[in-house]
């Protein structure tokens, strides 16, 4: 355990600096999940309201979900802090083979 | 510094949960394994889209779908997400106790959202939907049930987690620890949206 310490990577931040950086972050979370939770209920409503046709209601819903996934990455689990692009690389070909293996499924059971 | 040395605001690294070779091979290996779990859950969704509508001897989806619990177990959900991301912000922060505390109401929060999901189960078992009522039933408690042992198995991890550390304060070796915790718990909460999205939602309108 004791060979695994790299004791360069310690840095010492000003503390200020650190304190302004993660009062900006938690803003974004905060309004990050307003966001989420306005989406969620603009989905809801779009399914339960008449107004909508049902096939628009269901391409609308599958964007919004679209949305919310993009808060959760970026922000909540943040995708896009600095250090992050082989995480980026294995979600991402995570995706892109989730998304044939969907369509594929999708196609095989019609 | 060791890593089990309790960390103070002197020596607090910028990012604890990468500080150590052990912690960023930890932090990429869980991304890499969240990219696998994304396809095991694309093969269940795309089975599930493709037997949607083959309800069989068992009632048809929009007849037995509740919107207001799904809506309920939804904002569950989203605010335990919430309350990790706390968690962890709480963690960049070196407050030991104020981590463990959001990280508790995560769980209670996790339980709760299981306690409503079993609640839903067994009604509509009694409404004639199970999982050999047809395709349908099949492909709808293996998607969901899989998200659902997904939520139990984050439970018993951080109670783990939790009982494990009580009385330890943060260190190199934990820290990693709680971080993935939190990126899990969040995985979870995805999954959920396209679960409340495909499957209740489009089970409404057919």
């Amino acid at each position: 355990m004791a060979s695994n310490e790299q004791p360069n990577s310690v840095h010492h931040h000003s503390s200020l600096q650190k304190k302004i950086k993660l009062k900006q972050e938690r803003r974004q979370h905060n309004v990050s999940f307003v966001m989420m939770i306005l989406l969620t209920i603009v989905a809801f409503a779009a399914i339960a309201s008449d107004a909508i046709s049902n096939s628009v209601a269901v391409l609308f819903i599958i964007v919004l979900a679209g949305v919310q996934v993009f808060f959760q990455l970026y922000i909540w689990m943040h995708l896009g802090h600095k250090g992050h692009e082989f995480p980026m690389w294995g979600i991402a070909s995570g995706l892109l083979i989730a998304l044939i293996t969907v369509g594929t499924l999708v196609g095989l059971i019609w | 510094m060791d890593v089990g040395e309790r960390l103070t605001d002197q020596n607090f690294p910028e990012s604890p949960e990468k500080a150590t070779l052990e912690g960023k091979n930890k932090f990429l290996g869980f991304w890499l394994f969240l990219g696998g779990e994304t396809v095991l859950f694309a093969t269940l969704f795309g089975t599930y889209l493709g037997l949607r509508n083959s309800f069989g001897k068992g009632p048809e989806a929009s007849e037995i779908f509740q919107l207001p619990m799904v809506f309920a177990a939804t904002i569950i959900l989203l605010t335990s997400s919430l309350t990790s991301v706390y968690a962890v912000l709480a963690l960049k922060e070196n407050r030991v106790k104020q981590m463990r505390r959001w990280f508790f109401i995560t769980l209670l929060l996790g339980l709760s959202f299981l306690g409503l999901e079993i609640y839903e189960f067994v009604e509509y078992v009694h409404e004639g939907h199970t999982f050999t009522s047809g395709a349908f039933g099949s492909a709808f408690y293996t998607l969901v049930g899989f998200h659902g042992g997904h939520v139990l198995f984050g439970c018993l991890w951080i109670t783990a987690l939790l009982v494990r550390n009580s009385g330890r304060g943060l260190t190199l070796y934990n820290a990693p620890k709680y971080y993935l915790f939190a990126l899990y718990w969040h995985f979870v909460d995805v999954v959920w949206v396209f679960i409340f999205t495909v499957v209740y939602l489009m089970g409404k309108v057919g």
